[in-house]
């Protein structure tokens, strides 16, 4: 097994020393202890970084979706993908498609976008730092950290949210899980350990922490 | 808390967004005068009034006009440079 991607949050996660596993050839943390499913109910994080993701943009990028036959979904929203994961709509022409641990069409895109080239439809590159927020302390913790009112929105529309969290610019998406509504978000690599840090404050201020991914993916709750 | 509409992505505090000058539009270089070139590219109006700025939404990196009374410090409406566009440019 190669190796060969990091995580931006890799260094932060690898000190709370957790068990390690790997998807898309990624150190992922899969269980930090045996309180994993505890926090994970109250106020979990978990990284899905590794998870594979594209993005495109351009005044040709809808039509091109259309024709490799992927759903669009409208502006500010998100839908699922047929073969798993989701496309996100983040602008009028700009899109971000993140496929689960064994989706295949985020990686097709950026396939076919490296070959094709087409008119009017520009790859955009995603090393983004992505993150999970689960349990019933989410809204309270999102309270504290964006200007947004996230309370107003219904998941079941399937919203995206582009706003700023502790002063970092994320993309924001709610989930409804039979657990309850979980958040996805994803911002800058760059600024990943200035946000997990910060998050981790206030997760365990709100007895919630750092989780790994043998709850999410074994559940199917990565999306 | 001073908020701001990005026609886009809606409401939002104004710390989300950053100012990216008056909007002024830009005479045809293949005509216009030396004169009112040198005007465009270096005068600016500084006195109070309805103007046209833009701002960015820097969380999607939206670029849009805002109709604004910078003498009240209102912002009247908020829109998409393609408006602007498709009328010809702004007066």
């Amino acid at each position: 097994m190669s190796l060969i991607r990091k995580s931006p949050l890799h260094d932060v996660a690898a000190a709370l020393q957790p068990e390690w596993g790997a998807i898309n050839d990624m150190p992922v943390a899969l269980q930090f202890d045996h309180g994993d499913g505890q926090r994970m109910a109250t106020l979990g994080i978990a990284d899905l970084s590794g998870l594979w993701r594209h993005g495109l943009k351009g005044p040709g990028s809808i039509a091109w979706l259309e024709a490799q036959g992927i759903v669009i979904p409208a502006v500010n929203s998100w839908a699922e993908l047929a073969e798993g994961g989701l496309i996100a709509r983040l602008g009028r022409t700009e899109f971000m498609l993140e496929d689960e641990p064994n989706g295949t069409t985020a990686r097709r895109v950026q396939s076919l976008l490296a070959v094709e080239r087409p008119y009017g439809v520009y790859p955009v590159l995603h090393q983004d730092a992505a993150l999970m927020l689960t349990g019933t302390a989410v809204q309270r913790l999102l309270r504290q950290t964006c200007s947004f009112n996230f309370m107003a929105l219904d998941a079941a529309t399937q919203p995206l949210v582009l706003t700023t969290m502790v002063g970092v610019a994320v993309t924001v998406l709610p989930v409804a899980t039979a657990d309850g509504v979980h958040s996805r978000i994803w911002c800058d690599g760059t600024y990943g350990e200035y946000l997990w840090h910060t998050l981790l404050d206030i997760a365990h201020e709100l007895d919630g922490g750092a989780v790994g991914l043998n709850y999410l993916i074994l559940e199917g709750k990565s999306q | 808390m001073k908020i701001l509409t990005c026609p886009i992505n809606g409401t939002r505090p104004i710390s989300e967004f950053i100012y990216g000058g008056e909007y002024r539009a830009m005479p045809d270089p293949q005509v216009v005068s030396d004169e009112a070139w040198a005007d465009y590219v270096f005068n600016r109006n500084g006195a109070p009034g309805i103007k046209l700025e833009w701002w960015c939404h820097a969380s999607s990196t939206t670029w849009f006009i805002v109709e604004r009374d910078t003498a009240r410090d209102r912002v009247v409406r908020s829109f998409l440079f393609d408006e602007i566009r498709y009328q010809g440019g702004a007066k």
